[in-house]
Order: C-alpha cells, then sequence, then structure tokens
C-alpha cells in the first residue's frame, strides 16, 4: 500500500492539541471558569481546524496512507508509534474534530467542577483520536482503554438519571470488550511470527491461515461490537447515554460508538479478511436484528435520552449490515454513515442538553408544546430527527441509501428488514417530536428563553455540515472510495 | 455539476426554475423569520419566476421530438453512479406549467388566506419548500432522484398539515400521513433497489426503454413494477393507504389545494405516466393496478356521500379522482390519465379555494352551517364552486368533459366490461356528491326556529354582505382557475400531439356499442346532478341522501369503511403493545437481567470464596492443611 | 531396632493429626498453640525415629531446635493471644474475622 510520510506531523499535532490542552487546564485554578472554558474551546477549534485540514488536503488521486508518522517505540516487542491517515479514518478524525468542538461548546453553562470535567474531557478525546488514527496494534489497544476510563469519572460525576449504574454498567461492559479484544491481538501477534503489532505488515495476504483469522475475528469482532452497539450485547448504550451530561453523551453516541465499528473495520477486517467473510452472514444477521430491535423499543420509551440512545443502537446497525457485505459499496455506506450518524446524533444530544437545561426534565410526558416557547431549539432537534428518518437533504440519507444498496444485494431478506425499520423509525421519532415540541403549551415552561445566538453556535455548525453532506455526498464518498476500492481489490479471492 | 452559467437558455431556465423556491427557503427560514411580508414576497417572487422558465420551456419545446436530458455527478460510490439533473420531456413540461402554476396561484390566494397569522414567515418557508422539491421531482432524470424529492415533497407535506402545530388533531394528521407515506414509500424504495440489482442504473429513460426487457425477467418486472406501485398507493392515497388524506385537511386550505389536491398527490400519477412504458411491459402488474384503482375511487366516493365538512368531501373526491386517472392509466391510456391530471389539478384546486373562502369569511367547514351563513351572497366564489363541481362532475363544455371521456375511451377499450361499468358508477357517484355539496350550500334550509341569531358565526361574524379586506387577493386565483377549466377542454387535441404524438396512437376510434359510452356517461352525471337536486336542492326537499336514510350503509361509509379502525388497532397492538413490548421487557428482563444477573452471580461467588479468606483463622489453616495432604498425595503416589 | 520404624513413623502421623485436629477444631486460642505444639512434638518424634533407624545423631540434634524454637514460638504466641484478649476480649478465633 502506497506510504506517504508527513512533512509536517499534523496527526501528531491534533494528539498534542488534546494533551497540551489537558495540562493547561490543569494549572488554571477553579475558580477561573471562563479562562477554563476558553482554553477548552481554542484547543479543541486547533483540533477541529487541524483535522478539517486534513480531511480536505488528502490527495485522492495518490491514495493509501498519507501524513505518515512512524517511529519505532519498542523495538524487541515490534511496538511501533505509527499513525496515518486513510479514507477511512479520515471521516472519524474529522467527525472527532466536529463532535470535540461542538461538545466543548455545549457544555459552556456547566458550573459544577469546571475543570475536571475539560480536563477528563481532553483525555477521552485524546484516546479517541489516537485511536482513529493509530496503525498499530498495540497503540489501539492502549488509545481504547485511555478513552474508557474517563468515561467512568465523567458519567458518574456530572451524569444525571441512574448515574452511578450507568457508569459502571458503561465501564464494565467495555472492558469486557477490551478483555476480548486483548487476547485476540495477542494471539495475532504470536501467530504471526513478525514480532510486530503494525497493521500494515500484518494484513499483507499470507502471514494468517485461514482457519488463525475464523478463530481470531470473532473475538475481535464482538470485542470491537459491543462498542459498537451490536445486538445483543447493546444495553449499556441507552443506560449510558441518558446517565451521561449532554457533552459525554455527545462524544459518547457521536465519537465512542463510531470507535468499536471502526476497530471491526482497522483490526479485525484488515487483518483477518477470510474470517471477515466467514462470519459475514452472521454480522448481517445481528445488524438487521439490531436496526429493527433498536426501533421498535425506542417506539416505548418515555425520557428524550432514552429515545435518542435506542435510535443509536439502530443507526448502528446499519453500519454493521454495511460492514457485513464483504463488498466496497457495504463499506462505503458504513463508514459515511458512521460520519453521518456522528453529526446527527451529536445533533439530537445537543438539543436535547438544552431543553434539560431549561426545562429541568427530560421527560417526554411532562413536555409539550416546546415549539411555541423556544422555536430555534426545537427546530435544531427537529432537524436531527428528520436526519435520524432518513430523509433526504440531510447526510445520513445517503449513508443509508448505500447500505441498503449493498444489503439487498448481498443479503435480500435482512435488507429488506432493515428497510421496514424505516418505518418504524418515522413513527416513533415523529411521535417524541409531536408529544415534546407540539401540541399546546405547558404554562409550566411558558417563561423560558429561546436559545440564544451562542448558545446556538455549536448546533448551528452541527446542521451545517448534515446539510453540507447531504447535499454534496460525494465530497465524503470520493474520500473513502480511494481506501474501499483499493482495500476490497487487494484482498485474496 | 455542469457549469451554472451557460449559453443554454434552455438549462438555465430549467435550474432556475428548480433552484430558485430552494433559495427563498433558506432565505426565509434563516433570515426574514421576523418579517412576514418580506417573506412572503420572496417566496411569491420565486414560485413567478419558476413559473415564468416553466411556461417558457413549454412553448420553446412545443415539438419536442425526443426528450433532453442533462446531467451531472452527484455521488459515485464503486458501481452505482447517481446523477442529479433534468429530463425534458412533454410530461414533465406539462406538469411543470401544472406545478408551477398552482403553487402561484395558491402562494397568491395565501397572501389573503394566511394574512395575520403567527407563523406566516414559515408558512411561506415550507411553501417554498414544497415547490422546490415538487418542481424537481417533475424534472428528475433518475428514479432515485425522483424518490429522493418525493420524500421531500412528504416532508414539506409533513409541516405544513401540522402547520397549526397547537392543535393536537393537526400534528397527528401530519404524523399519520407521514408515516402512511412513509410505508408506501418503503415499498417504493424497495422497487427501485431491485430495479438497480437487475438493470445496473436508475435511469428513467432506460427503464422505460428495451434495455429494461433485456436486463429483467417477466417476474422481475412485475416485482418492481408493484414495489414502486407501493409508493404511488402511499403518496396519491389509493386503497389500502388512503386514509391520511381526509386527516390531512387539518392543514389550511390553501396547503389542501396545492398540496393534497393538485400537485403532491398527483406525484403517484405522475410517477406512473413518467414510467408507463416500464409498467406496460407487466399485464400482471397493470391489472393490479386497474383493480386498486377501481377500488379507491368506489370506495372514496361513497364516503364522499354522507361527509359534511366540505374539505374532506373535496379529499375524498381526490381520492376518487386519483383513482380514476389510474384507472386510465392503467387501462393504457396514457393522454387520457395525464390530461385527467391536468385538468383535475385546476378544478380540484379552484374547489379547495372556494371553500376556503368560504371557510375564511364563516369559520366553519360544515356544509350545513356554511349554508346557514348565507354564504351563497358572495358571488364569485359561489359562481367558481358551480363551475369547479361542474367540471368535476364532467359537463360539458368545461374541461372536466372532456377528460372523463377520454377516461371513458381508454376504459372502454378493455375486454373485461366491469372496469368500464364501475367508471360509470363513478361517474354517477361523482356528480351526486359533488352536486350535493352544492345544492347544500346554496340552498339553505328555512329557519324552522324562527331565530336570527347565528351561533357559530364565532370567528368573523361576516355575514355575506360584510367582505374582509383580503377578498381582492383571494378572489382573483379563483377568477383565473375558473378561466382555465372552462377553457383548458377545448385544448385537448393540441396537448393529445403534445403528449403523445410521438408514441403509437394506440386508442383507434370507438365504433358501434362503445361509441355510446360518451353519451352514457353524460346521461348518468346529469342523473346524479338530478338525484342531487332533488334530495337537496328542491324547495320544501327533505334534504337528507338516499344514503343516509340506510343507516347500516350511512355507518359503514362515514366510518371510511373501518380502514381507519383496523390501522389504528394493528399500530395499538401488534405493534406497541405486542412486538414493541415484548422486545422492550426483552430488554429490560432478559439481556439486562442476564447481565445483572451475571453481575451478581459474581458477586456472590466472590463473597462465598471470600468465606475461605475471612478472618477466621482455623479456616485458613484447615485450608492451608488439605492443600498440603493433596500436594503431598501427588507428589509421593 | 527394638520397635519397627514404620511404627514410629505411624505415631508421629497420629500424633500429627490429633495435632492437627485440635489446631483447627477448638474455639480457643490457646488450644491453637497447643495443637501446634503437638504437631511439632510428633514431628520430633519422627526425627528421633529416624535418626535411630540411620543411625544418625542429626536427627536427635535437629530434634532439640524444634524444641528451642517451639518454646521461643509458644511464648511469642501467648504474647500476642494476651494482647489480642485484651483488645476483643474474648478467645474464640471467630472473633478475630475483621479481615473478612
Amino acid at each position: 500500500m502506497q506510504v506517504t510520510y508527513a512533512g509536517f506531523p499534523y496527526l501528531s499535532a491534533i494528539l498534542l492539541c488534546c494533551v497540551v490542552g489537558l495540562l493547561v487546564i490543569i494549572f488554571i485554578p477553579e475558580e477561573r471558569k471562563t479562562l477554563i472554558r476558553w482554553v477548552s474551546a481554542i484547543f479543541s477549534g486547533i483540533t477541529l481546524v487541524l483535522s478539517a485540514y486534513l480531511f480536505f488536503a488528502y490527495d485522492k488521486s495518490l491514495g493509501g496512507l498519507q501524513f505518515v508518522e512512524r517511529f519505532q517505540w519498542v523495538p524487541s516487542l515490534g511496538i511501533h508509534y505509527f499513525n496515518a491517515a486513510d479514507g477511512f479514518n479520515l471521516p472519524n478524525l474529522f467527525l472527532t474534530g466536529i463532535v470535540f468542538f461542538t461538545g466543548v461548546l455545549t457544555m459552556w453553562g456547566l458550573e459544577m467542577r469546571v475543570k475536571e470535567f475539560y480536563a477528563l474531557y481532553f483525555l477521552l478525546v485524546a484516546g479517541v483520536f489516537g485511536l482513529f488514527m493509530s496503525m498499530d496494534l498495540f497503540f489501539i489497544f492502549i488509545w481504547y482503554d485511555v478513552s474508557l476510563f474517563p468515561m467512568y469519572l465523567l458519567i458518574a460525576i456530572w451524569g444525571s438519571t441512574r448515574k452511578e449504574y450507568g457508569a459502571m454498567k458503561l465501564t464494565l461492559y467495555l472492558l469486557a470488550g477490551s478483555a476480548l479484544i486483548l487476547p485476540a491481538i495477542i494471539y495475532l501477534f504470536a501467530k504471526s511470527g513478525l514480532n510486530t503489532f503494525d497493521i500494515v505488515s500484518l494484513m499483507q495476504p499470507g502471514i494468517f491461515s485461514s482457519d488463525q483469522q475464523k478463530f481470531a475475528f470473532p473475538l475481535l469482532y464482538l470485542g470491537f461490537g459491543i462498542l459498537a452497539g451490536v445486538w445483543p450485547f447493546h444495553t449499556w448504550s441507552p443506560v449510558g447515554h441518558v446517565a451521561a451530561p449532554t457533552g459525554v453523551s455527545m462524544v459518547h453516541a457521536g465519537v465512542l460508538m463510531k470507535i468499536g465499528a471502526f476497530g471491526v473495520l482497522r483490526v479485525a477486517i484488515f487483518l483477518c479478511p477470510e474470517g471477515w467473510k466467514y462470519w459475514a452472514e452472521l454480522m448481517a444477521f445481528l445488524a438487521a436484528a439490531g436496526i429493527i430491535y433498536g426501533a421498535l423499543v425506542g417506539l416505548r420509551q418515555t425520557d428524550l435520552k432514552y429515545v435518542i440512545g435506542y435510535s443509536s443502537v439502530s443507526h448502528m446497525g446499519i453500519v454493521g449490515l454495511g460492514l457485513s457485505t464483504v463488498t466496497a459499496e457495504g463499506l462505503n455506506g458504513a463508514v459515511f454513515q458512521m460520519f453521518a450518524h456522528g453529526v446527527m446524533t451529536a445533533l439530537l444530544f445537543s438539543s436535547v442538553g438544552y431543553i434539560y437545561d431549561r426545562t429541568h426534565t427530560k421527560m417526554i410526558p411532562e413536555l409539550g408544546g416546546l415549539s411555541r416557547i423556544m422555536p430555534v431549539a426545537s427546530a435544531y432537534f427537529i432537524v436531527g430527527a428528520l436526519a435520524s428518518m432518513g430523509v433526504p437533504g440531510l447526510a445520513n440519507f445517503w449513508g443509508e441509501l448505500m447500505v441498503f444498496i449493498a444489503a439487498i444485494r448481498v443479503y435480500p431478506v435482512r435488507g429488506i428488514v432493515a428497510v421496514l425499520a424505516l418505518v418504524v423509525t418515522a413513527l416513533f421519532m415523529l411521535r417524541v417530536v409531536q408529544k415534546t415540541f407540539y401540541g399546546p403549551r405547558h404554562e409550566r415552561y411558558a417563561q423560558l428563553p429561546d436559545i440564544s445566538f451562542y448558545e446556538s453556535i455549536p448546533r448551528m455548525i452541527l446542521i451545517l455540515v448534515l446539510v453540507l453532506f447531504g447535499l454534496y455526498p460525494s465530497l465524503l464518498v470520493d474520500l473513502i472510495q480511494t481506501a474501499s476500492i483499493p482495500f476490497m481489490s487487494g484482498l485474496p479471492r | 455539476m455542469t457549469i451554472f452559467w451557460t449559453e443554454d437558455a434552455t438549462l438555465l431556465a430549467a435550474i432556475l426554475a428548480t433552484l430558485l423556491p430552494f433559495v427563498s427557503f433558506v432565505l426565509i427560514m434563516v433570515l426574514t423569520r421576523a418579517r412576514p411580508r418580506l417573506s412572503a414576497g420572496l417566496s411569491i417572487v420565486a414560485v413567478t419566476v419558476s413559473l415564468g422558465c416553466a411556461l417558457f420551456l413549454l412553448v420553446r419545446h412545443w415539438n419536442l421530438q425526443r426528450p433532453i436530458q442533462y446531467t451531472g455527478r452527484w455521488l459515485a460510490s464503486t458501481s452505482v453512479e447517481i446523477p442529479f439533473g433534468f429530463l425534458l420531456d412533454p410530461v414533465s413540461l406539462l406538469m411543470l406549467v401544472v406545478v408551477a402554476g398552482i403553487c402561484f396561484l395558491v402562494q397568491v390566494y395565501s397572501l389573503g388566506y394566511m394574512a395575520g397569522d403567527y407563523g406566516f414567515s414559515r408558512y411561506y418557508a415550507f411553501m417554498s419548500l414544497f415547490a422546490w422539491a415538487m418542481l424537481n421531482l417533475t424534472l428528475s432524470p433518475t428514479i432515485l432522484q425522483l424518490y429522493i424529492f418525493w420524500e421531500l415533497v412528504g416532508l414539506s407535506s409533513y409541516l405544513l398539515i401540522g402547520f397549526w402545530y397547537e392543535k393536537f388533531s393537526a400534528t397527528q394528521a401530519g404524523k399519520k400521513a407521514f408515516v402512511m407515506t412513509r410505508a408506501g414509500d418503503v415499498a417504493f424504495f424497495l422497487g427501485l433497489l431491485t430495479v438497480l440489482v437487475h438493470l445496473g442504473n436508475f435511469n428513467i429513460l432506460e427503464m422505460n426503454g428495451p434495455q429494461a426487457v433485456a436486463h429483467m425477467s417477466p417476474a422481475i418486472l412485475t416485482l418492481s413494477a408493484l414495489l414502486v406501485f407501493g409508493g404511488i398507493v402511499g403518496k396519491s392515497a389509493q386503497f389500502p393507504l388512503m386514509t391520511w388524506l381526509p386527516d390531512a385537511m387539518e392543514g389550511p386550505t390553501p396547503v389542501s389545494a396545492l398540496l393534497h389536491s393538485a400537485t403532491m398527490v398527483a406525484a403517484g400519477v405522475y410517477l406512473f405516466a413518467r414510467l408507463f412504458p416500464f409498467f406496460s411491459l407487466s399485464p400482471t402488474a397493470m391489472t393490479v393496478f386497474l383493480a386498486i384503482g377501481t377500488i379507491s375511487m368506489l370506495l372514496a366516493s361513497t364516503m364522499a356521500m354522507v361527509d359534511r365538512d366540505i374539505k374532506k368531501v373535496w379529499a375524498y373526491s381526490t381520492i376518487s379522482q386519483l383513482g380514476f386517472m389510474i384507472m386510465a392509466l392503467a387501462a393504457g391510456g396514457y393522454f387520457a390519465g395525464a390530461f385527467h391530471l391536468t385538468t383535475h389539478a385546476g378544478f380540484k384546486a379552484l374547489l379547495f379555494l372556494c371553500s376556503g373562502l368560504f371557510i375564511h369569511c364563516h369559520g366553519t367547514n360544515d356544509i350545513y352551517e356554511l349554508a346557514n351563513h348565507q354564504c351563497r351572497r358572495q358571488r364569485i366564489p359561489t359562481i367558481c364552486l358551480l363551475i369547479a363541481a361542474a367540471a368535476l362532475s364532467g359537463l360539458p363544455p368545461l374541461s372536466g368533459f372532456f377528460s372523463k371521456e377520454a377516461i371513458m375511451a381508454a376504459l372502454a377499450g378493455l375486454s373485461n366490461p366491469v372496469w368500464l361499468a364501475a367508471g360509470l358508477l363513478g361517474v354517477f357517484m361523482t356528480a351526486y356528491y359533488a352536486f350535493r355539496v352544492i345544492f347544500v350550500i346554496s340552498f339553505p334550509k328555512p329557519p324552522a326556529k324562527g331565530s336570527e341569531s347565528r351561533p357559530d358565526s364565532s370567528a368573523s361574524g361576516h355575514d355575506g354582505s360584510h367582505l374582509p379586506p383580503e377578498y381582492c387577493v383571494m378572489a382573483w386565483p379563483l377568477i383565473i382557475l375558473a378561466l382555465i377549466t372552462v377553457l383548458l377542454g377545448f385544448f385537448e387535441s393540441p396537448l393529445k400531439h403534445f403528449l403523445v404524438g410521438r408514441l403509437i396512437a394506440g386508442e383507434a376510434h370507438e365504433s358501434g356499442a362503445l361509441a355510446l359510452v360518451p353519451y352514457l356517461a353524460l346521461a348518468l352525471s346529469v342523473a346524479g346532478v338530478g338525484l342531487a337536486w332533488i334530495e337537496f336542492g328542491r324547495r320544501g326537499a327533505a334534504r337528507v341522501g338516499f344514503v343516509e336514510r340506510i343507516p347500516p350503509l350511512h355507518k359503514l361509509f362515514a366510518e371510511r369503511w373501518y380502514i381507519d379502525d383496523f390501522y389504528r388497532l394493528f399500530v395499538d397492538r401488534v405493534i406497541d403493545r405486542g412486538i414493541s413490548t415484548l422486545f422492550y421487557e426483552n430488554d429490560n428482563k432478559v439481556i439486562d437481567g442476564g447481565i445483572d444477573g451475571m453481575c451478581k452471580g459474581t458477586v456472590e461467588g466472590g463473597r462465598i470464596v471470600a468465606l475461605l479468606n475471612s478472618g477466621m483463622i482455623q479456616y485458613r489453616l484447615l485450608v492451608t492443611f488439605a492443600v498440603m495432604v493433596l500436594l503431598s498425595l501427588y507428589f509421593f503416589f | 531396632m527394638i520397635v519397627p520404624f514404620s511404627h514410629v513413623l505411624m505415631l508421629a502421623g497420629i500424633l500429627f493429626l490429633l495435632g492437627m485436629f485440635c489446631a483447627v477444631a477448638r474455639r480457643n486460642l490457646i488450644m491453637i498453640v497447643l495443637g501446634v505444639e503437638i504437631m511439632l512434638n510428633a514431628a520430633s518424634i519422627a526425627f528421633v525415629g529416624a535418626s535411630v533407624r540411620w543411625q544418625s545423631l542429626e536427627g536427635q540434634s535437629f530434634v532439640l531446635f524444634i524444641l528451642a524454637v517451639a518454646a521461643t514460638e509458644v511464648s511469642v504466641g501467648l504474647a500476642i493471644i494476651v494482647y489480642a484478649f485484651r483488645r476483643t476480649g474474648s478467645f474464640d478465633p471467630g472473633a478475630y474475622n475483621i479481615l473478612r
């Protein structure tokens, strides 16, 4: 595969921003909250700019891995500090930058223990960034755990509904996932005979036998899949979403679940393609089950965040379905959907966050008629709901379209089930919108202010991204294709 | 995308026609929400330019020999190429003019109707959104682009039906409309995916051409035709997805006029016409379509005969007329269907707008109460209503007469007389219910109680003599539409030549018994009018329809043949309380229960093992000794 | 040898088991120390028997060591028990389970 070394280490610069930002925040005293917020905003803004730059500066005609940084870390064990950007992880890096920046801005109103929150938040996103850009198995695993443990603290301290339970469940579940990944990684390391954790070396054909791949793949798939919300191991996700504070939910649903799917792609699929083909049927079944299941359970929910949580499970099922088709279109659709869903869910959580801040409730039966009281804030949620339903003009439509096209070709029945879920999603999303925003207004909320312009900025950014990629999807698909087509054609038949 | 500035006037006209409403939508939503008049102005300017471009295109390409297509690359994903562009052929140009024209007239009318409303800007924004989506739908060269704008049209319908969102019934109706059409759209989506899988691309011209037969077996053709038709069933409110349309009358009347009579629901029929050669490849599918159209037409007519709400009557009428159009198309009458689409757009919009004027002035939808309000005194709407109802019933020399005649001719050409009989029955019922409304409104019951008070002139307290200031602005579109209704019929020949001149003119002139059909249809229309006169119009008439005298029938029709009840039951029992609850409990009890159980088990197991390590010294000693003994046994034996 | 070596070993074994039983099954700290003492003595018997069997004096010298160590250990153990009794007021080992 084509490897282009970086002139200026942009990828490490992104990581460095997170780490330096973390250190700077630690040294600011707790009382100077505004300063902490501004510092966070500036550093996260820099990561956004850098990731956006990488997204657009990637040379599509050249393809392969670009902006590569590679240094030996522990030579005797074959561990390298190896960062690279290709068509698969650039959308995700860009997504992380967007969600990070908008998340920081969304949490501007936080008053309790601001310093620790932003410090942990930076650590969390550093882990996420690191995982996306890393091409070394060992580092991938480390970043996975780095992004995991701040989640526990963030949810347990700053969360709301059932926060201790949610935090504990999330952390233990995800650790269980990593307990599946680690043996698989070590197994692959041992069996390769190359004494390296480097993915590029390990993905060359012929290194692992077919049986080894068939053994390692399900471990990796389930391990990362737990993080991606694969049915039936998804129940940590809605509980975690509900318990977490808004900014953390945005990162959690928007980016953390994508780490899982991306891990499946980068580790399981890259290294064990035979295993991938062998287990693809099961993957498709679980994915289709997750899609329809998440939609149907979402119908019964009465807490706004639970609704979004279950719709996340459903949409991540679409990603999984795309990955299970073993085709380039499926991969395109899956990565596109990762991006689109991340932005959309960040938007939804951001909107709910505003509503919760003002009304102090997330329970749908207690809300009503908000559209009259705070029309702009309601509009943000409604746009997010429309995106979730797959309305064209917003980015999610294209992701779902590509996945369905690929899925119907390969798995007609499961594809049909997945398409049917469109109706159910429309039903429950519209019900939620109707009960929460429409209808006569509650006198209890009549005096609440609408969202101000400055508070709107993160939500407007998210909508802009959704609309941009909704109207002009080739911006993203062309990039993904530079990776997916060579990857699929390079696979041994 | 192809370059924007081009010497090609056609392309420029097409782009302007379709893009300007979108620009207007964005501008209104983002910038001018606070300034209603500016918003309305933006929207009307945009749609006027669209109309101008549409007329320009129609005139310029009047003698179009082959379709013109412009495409640019929108999305390319490995083997799937999705272009974005415009396809100009006779039916799309005609539809473009119809859509742009009605949009324009309705938006002008709305200046008066929606004046003073809290959401005035938002209304015009959504109107622009709709115009953009519908115009693009008309010009789509690929079925996927059509699907995309089909969905967007559905979205604007949802937003507009639920426009007065503080009313629960309105939002409920909007949600119902969206979900029902979504169900149809799922079938449509599966159909177009089937086409993609077998044909390789989404192009409409290819679907209509010989490549379709070459790549797709008859079974697949039938399957995809039926699936795509599912979308038409949803969007055009045919059986069994028909009950959203009467509920959609919760929206403002101009919305009903625009979306739910003339344009959006006609999109289904338009799609049928668009893909007419493709559908014709599968006779089985055509027969199914014929059946569905007939059933819808008859069912909706029966429902219209008993309703008291003026808008709902016209809504049922729309379903019924759409059924007629589908019957015509399914019978092979391409021109008949397309022509009726055009004329129907005109007179149905007129019906709604006139009704809207009455509703606006008198504040009630009920025909009996409107009669009590002496709405007959308002000359212009009453005359226009009469013209439109006559056109609907198929009375000469109005446009409806010519298009109905064409449909009957198409049905007569079929071998099975059942369809023709159904069509004729439909003609009778149409005339009956249309004139029922006219006579009830025009001839109010003399007040038996002798009281002059009007208890429900709540909204405006206007009687016929005080006209609201916006009357003029609302009256002009009525007059224009009435003129079109009167004159359009005489353009049948040139339109026919325009639309089907190139195609095989398969409609040979009838001979013998079939030549009687037009006269038969006319006789039935007159009979329907006569029956309505006898029951409602005569002085001293009982004002009770013959259906209402048969209570079971009346109940059946009034309850919409219990279709709604079926859906409510299905969603409630099967989905909400059935599957959804099952999965919910599964999540909570089985999956979560399993995990929590595992955790508890681990904790309990730890406690048990901890007993061995608990403070009691002697247990530890015991364990030590036991292990020692075992080890010694192991090592020495 | 006057007594067969196997008999000596059997005696030592039985004594050891008795000591084990006393250490494990009695609900008194001092009995635990007693049991340990008995086990030590049982080991000593085994050593003496072995030294007679193989006619070498190391066995018996080892027994002297054991006796010395046992004495020390008993004194330390009793000191601990006295202190523990002062703290908890009970000789029952069940009272010393705060490490649960």
